[in-house]
């Protein structure tokens, strides 16, 4: 019996040996997230930041010992903002690179696709820029996520703001793909509940890249409009704006541009941009005013030289939502970082955020304000600004139901 | 969406189609290289944005040294325009001569490769943000033209654009280096028989070629983004001109490009989400009736 207990305890300690030997070795496999954009083009103004504030968020958790004492890699990809691209690569990613996780993608055509992937593979995909509101709507499943808005929460936002306003005669404009639609009809729609009255006068679609906007400028004025609603962005908003300027269009008409009160366009616009055209932001380095977002601009600006753009903090909210998902969890399994990203609340730079259960949605909002002159910079800033949280606006559980068909 | 009315407004109308016709002279400027380089040289050149690219860049960084002056513009446009012109030079000199007697799609390949190369180039140089910089001041400001504001610096791109078409014909009807294009336009060998130096010739037509796009790219800067990445839409555009005008012929360009500017400005009116619906059925049409083009030669190889 004494020889049998002794063989025991042995063979219990040749199995501990054996089973935790790999332990070690596997805590210090790094957790590798697959990042995938658009890094060249129109995009890159907002995804060569990205990578920054990725990289940033990676290297804060790994000096203070990463996540659940593994570090945190990552692995860059480049989707030309093509879907097909993108499908590619994240396949890639899963399958050969073995990525734990999948964040980025700016491109929301791209963001569609890829999101069929991670649904394929049950791979998560946590969207840190793309805004198309069908990620999440329609759309949307278990394993697709996003830390930023969407074109519905800021077109309901744009459209409170401008429900509150004296204009009548409304014209749209906006870069003619997925997200500048569904932008448009998503701010036409609410504006029109708050306010049966007003007009929509005319529609212009340019295409996103379009070099002359002169024609589209003309026929805007022409339909004598007293508000402008615009989704046209990027170097494509520079343009417009430096081509509409000597048409006397800002004297004209008011012009909401959304996401133009962003540090990409704002500085290489300088005086050029018109003083008190209303912009939406989905960052500002000036507000809000907390140790969180002074913090990030203190070392964004230590690393780059630079103040932050947006591209930046929305990489480095995703990186950190992903972290605190893991950390919650207290473990890389999909499904159970899938139900601890499920209602998850982390402090950002904007505050507190928070992605709801049921859609995957972040409540993230969006900066709203005129553009007015501050002598501290050579760029103009955004005034009388207010953020619209997206709790305020986005769609209610009923409403996502009945886009995903169920009840 | 569709309303007549608006064309019952002659001051709209006449601003549209000033808006038409600029759209028209910047086409113009670049498709002119595009279209002489390969009426001479039979090379299809992919790179042609890429130049513009670098003319819009090299303007920005000249007019940065220069800024607050009234003549940074100008020496910009002028330098920024001139040293895309040595870069063409360069270009053909190191890539394209070895490859002419290759097949067309060696060729391309080739031009190909300098776009990527040009692209990425860019992007180390000056990074992925946009970038712009200011009209002259002195062309800032708009005229009225029934009683609408029209932008100076518009009527001043529309000028240009029949000048810089009038000095090509002179050039090439006029000199003797003008004789030499045309002759080797329409056969290479003989030029080389009658004692010409092919080689040096053809490198000056790559240098005029290339200093008409960065000529392009620079008086576009001030009123777009500059950014990597604008290559990629000129370039389409530019061919689509220059298959409509008629491949490598000047007079065609120039027609393309008035038609396609007029199609977009007043397509739009019309079909808002499908104007440029117009400018491929057009370049379908004319390949399909007349594939060498509404001015161009057909081919005899």
């Amino acid at each position: 019996m004494k020889r049998l207990m002794v063989l025991v305890g042995f063979m219990l300690m040749v199995a501990t040996v054996l089973g935790s030997a790999p332990a070690p070795a596997a805590a210090q496999e790094p957790i590798k997230i697959g990042v995938i954009y658009g890094l060249g083009g129109a995009a890159a103004p907002y995804t060569k930041p990205a990578v920054t504030g990725h990289e940033m968020a990676v290297e804060e958790i790994n000096g203070k010992g990463g996540v659940l004492g593994r570090k945190l890699q990552l692995v860059v990809r480049d989707d030309q903002s093509k879907p097909d691209v993108g499908v590619r690569e994240a396949r890639d990613l899963i399958l050969k690179e073995k990525v734990n996780f999948l964040t980025g993608i700016i491109h929301s055509g791209v963001a569609l696709a890829v999101s069929e992937v991670a649904k394929e593979y049950k791979t998560i995909l946590l969207v840190s820029i793309a805004k198309t509101a069908a990620l999440t709507e329609d759309k949307g499943h278990r394993y697709a996520f996003r830390s930023t808005s969407n074109t519905l929460i800021e077109g309901r936002a744009a459209a409170i703001l401008m429900a509150q306003q004296p204009f009548k005669r409304y014209a749209i404009a906006g870069p003619d793909y997925e997200y500048g639609h569904r932008m448009g009809e998503d701010f036409v729609t609410q504006l029109k509940k708050l306010r049966p009255d007003v007009q929509i006068v005319t529609e212009v679609w340019p295409k996103l890249g379009e070099r002359d906007f002169t024609p589209h400028i003309n026929a805007l004025l022409q339909a004598k409009p007293d508000m402008v609603f615009s989704s046209i962005w990027g170097g494509d908003h520079i343009a417009f704006v430096k081509q509409a300027k000597p048409y006397g269009f800002f004297g004209k008409t008011q012009y909401l541009a959304i996401g133009q009160g962003d540090l990409d366009v704002v500085v290489p616009l300088g005086a050029e941009a018109p003083e008190g055209m209303w912009v939406s932001s989905n960052y500002t380095f000036y507000h809000p005013d907390s140790p969180a977002n002074r913090d990030f601009v203190a070392k964004y600006k230590a690393r780059t030289g630079d103040l932050p753009p947006s591209g930046a903090a929305f990489a480095y909210t995703s990186t950190y939502f992903l972290a605190e998902a893991i950390r919650k969890a207290k473990s890389t399994d999909t499904e159970k970082v899938v139900d601890a990203l499920e209602g998850l609340t982390v402090e950002t730079v904007h505050g507190p955020l928070t992605i709801r259960a049921y859609d995957h949605q972040s409540n993230k909002g969006q900066y709203f304000g005129r553009l007015k002159k501050a002598p501290e910079y050579p760029f103009l800033i955004i005034g009388d600004l207010q953020y619209i949280g997206g709790e305020k606006t986005m769609r209610t559980l009923d409403e996502v139901k009945a886009l995903r068909g169920q009840k | 969406m569709i309303d007549l009315g608006i064309l019952g407004d002659p001051a709209f109308v006449a601003v549209q189609c000033l808006n038409g016709l600029t759209q028209a002279m910047f086409l113009f400027l670049i498709a002119s290289g595009l279209t002489l380089i390969f009426g001479v040289l039979g090379v299809l050149n992919f790179a042609h944005g890429s130049l513009y690219m670098l003319g819009a860049y090299l303007s920005y960084t000249i007019a940065s040294l220069f800024v607050g002056r009234p003549s940074a513009f100008w020496v910009a446009l002028v330098l920024g325009s001139l040293g895309v012109a040595l870069a063409g030079g360069l270009i053909e000199a190191v890539f394209l001569r070895p490859v002419y007697r290759r097949e067309e799609l060696d060729q391309l390949l080739v031009t190909y490769a300098l776009v990527l190369i040009i692209g990425d180039v860019v992007k180390f140089a000056w990074g992925p943000d946009n970038r712009s910089i200011s009209r002259p001041a002195i062309l800032a400001g708009s005229v009225l033209i029934g009683g609408r504001d029209f932008p100076t610096y518009n009527l001043v791109v529309i000028a240009l654009g029949p000048l810089v078409a009038a000095a090509l014909w002179l050039l090439l009807t006029r000199t003797q280096f003008g004789r030499l294009i045309r002759a080797a336009a329409s056969d290479r060998e003989m030029v080389g028989v009658v004692g010409a130096d092919v080689s040096r010739l053809f490198t000056g037509v790559f240098v005029l070629g290339a200093w008409l796009g960065g000529l392009g790219g620079g008086l576009a800067a001030p009123v777009g983004a500059i950014y990597p990445g604008m290559d990629v839409e000129v370039i389409a555009e530019s061919f689509i001109v220059v298959v409509v005008g008629g491949m490598g012929s000047l007079t065609g360009t120039l027609l393309g490009s008035i038609i396609i500017g007029q199609l977009n400005a007043f397509g739009i009116l019309f079909f808002p989400r499908f104007a440029l619906l117009f400018v491929y059925v057009l370049m379908v049409v004319v390949l399909v009736v007349r594939p060498w083009g509404l001015l161009g030669k057909p081919h005899t190889r």
